[in-house]
């Protein structure tokens, strides 16, 4: 069973609108843009990962926390998808996350993000208790997402210590100084978000050069494999046994909807070690998957016969061949 | 068609230390009329429902609710769920158990709902751990699809 954690999860409101007029040039005048078409479901990347592996049949758990009306909402959605679901209620109202998606730039999407209820002492503690619960009958735990207002950064490391004390093994997909603190206790796979922040604590990744210099520092540190994006359509794995670039070749104009992309990834992975492949071919399965995403208008695509048929355009080789 | 195609695989519970003022809040929350109440290990050993906290607050109203006629003052009932409120929910919880398994079919479990007057029957593995909930309304809706 894969355990999902999600502590901050959100409901993703999409809206597609002809264009994105966002100019400053009427300061009297609202700006009133149309939606065309919108979707909403249950997110947060815990939560995705869940929806992506329940979809392909992997026993999973959600683990997180819920509040208030978005809270119910969350819930059903997560349970209409087939996802077993084991949150914590707290008072307040889980956050929703707008994207906005302008014809044209499908890659290029507006965000906005709300910051989500704080965790109280005591939710925590029943959280914590939930955890290691959970961890006695689970193979792999998936740390996904951004932490709550007032969690401490240390969270994240504190449940990749719980978890390897009880020898299950860990993926950490998150960004920023939670992430980076994780490191020196060696999760399996770190898949960092660098969307706000181009940086590893102190290392940039915004360069090839650069994103190979972090993955050998995290792997030097214990981590088994770092996985980091590289432009929109490539990704860098770096292990102790190499470097690796991951390539979709595919032009940016068939993207409709990125946001669940990376999400995919790491699902599809997760998909790929449970079936018993190597790394680097569940890593290609992880891609295909991103890649299957991007094309569609939902969140993620859930049709694995649409991810193999993705599976060709991926190439990965060792880096510096091409 | 079985408990597990039916279930929701919603898996919000409380353990047995848990305050009476935590299940209510929970069961506000969450839309459950009862709880399921988990041990160390995780394992099923206790319900605990809305009827159960009334008889906790009130003991012998639950039967007095039954004739419509007689309503006493609301103050009794909030000033003893302030008094029980710190009590772990294992002092009220009800022990014996009607419980699913995945594999049980929906005759058997509308049987158990009528028979016992339940509205929902945890579902458990093997382990007696839970895995799911049978809502009395699942059942319906199914039925009348």
């Amino acid at each position: 069973m894969i355990l999902t954690v999600t502590l901050n999860p959100t409901l993703d409101k999409f809206y597609w609108v002809d264009e994105l007029p966002l100019s400053l040039d009427r300061p009297e005048e609202a700006i009133l843009i149309r939606s065309e078409r919108s979707l909403s479901s249950a997110g947060g990347k815990g939560i995705n990962v869940s929806t992506f592996l329940a979809s392909h049949g992997v026993e999973t758990v959600a683990l997180g926390f819920l509040a208030g009306h978005t809270g119910q909402i969350i819930l059903q959605d997560l349970l209409a998808r087939g996802v077993t679901a084991n949150f914590v209620w707290i008072p307040g109202e889980n956050r929703t996350n707008v994207t906005v998606i302008a014809r044209g730039r499908e890659y290029h999407p507006l965000l906005i993000h709300e910051q989500g209820p704080p965790i109280p002492e005591e939710g925590m503690r029943i959280f914590l208790r939930k955890y290691e619960r959970m961890l006695r009958q689970a193979d792999c735990v998936v740390l996904g997402g951004s932490l709550p207002p007032g969690c401490p950064p240390d969270c994240y490391r504190e449940l990749v210590r719980r978890a390897h004390r009880a020898g299950v093994r860990t993926v950490v997909h998150a960004g920023g100084e939670p992430m980076v603190r994780t490191i020196p206790e060696g999760p399996y796979l770190v898949k960092p978000d660098v969307r706000e922040e181009l940086r590893l604590g102190d290392l940039p990744v915004g360069t090839a050069e650069e994103i190979v210099q972090a993955g050998r520092w995290m792997v030097s540190q214990g981590v088994r494999a770092s996985l980091i994006s590289h432009q929109v359509t490539g990704d860098i794995l770096v292990t102790p046994e190499g470097v690796w670039e991951l390539e979709a070749r595919v032009p940016l104009a068939t993207f409709k909807n990125l946001v669940g992309a990376d999400d995919a990834l790491v699902g599809g992975i997760l998909v790929g070690l449970t079936r018993g492949l190597d790394l680097l071919e569940a890593s290609r399965y992880g891609m295909a998957a991103a890649l299957a995403t991007a094309e569609v208008e939902e969140k993620l695509c859930l049709s694995p016969a649409a991810i193999e048929r993705e599976l060709p355009q991926v190439v990965i080789r060792p880096r510096g061949e091409r | 068609m079985k408990a597990q195609d039916l279930m929701r695989r919603d898996l919000t519970s409380v353990e047995l230390d848990a305050p009476v003022a935590h299940v209510i809040y929970l069961l506000h929350q969450s839309g459950f009329s009862s709880l399921p109440v988990l041990d160390e290990e995780g394992r099923v050993v206790g319900i605990i429902s809305e009827r159960d906290l009334i008889r906790a607050a009130l003991p012998g109203y639950v039967e007095m609710l039954q004739s419509a006629a007689f309503l006493p003052s609301l103050d009794r009932i909030t000033r003893k769920l302030r008094e029980i409120g710190g009590k772990p929910v294992s002092e009220f919880m009800v022990r014996d158990l009607v419980l699913a398994r995945p594999d049980d079919n929906d005759l058997y479990l509308a049987d158990l709902m009528i028979r016992k007057g339940l509205k929902q029957i945890p579902v458990v593995d093997d382990g007696r751990r839970l895995v799911g909930v049978v809502r009395r309304i699942d059942l319906l809706h199914r039925l009348g699809q």
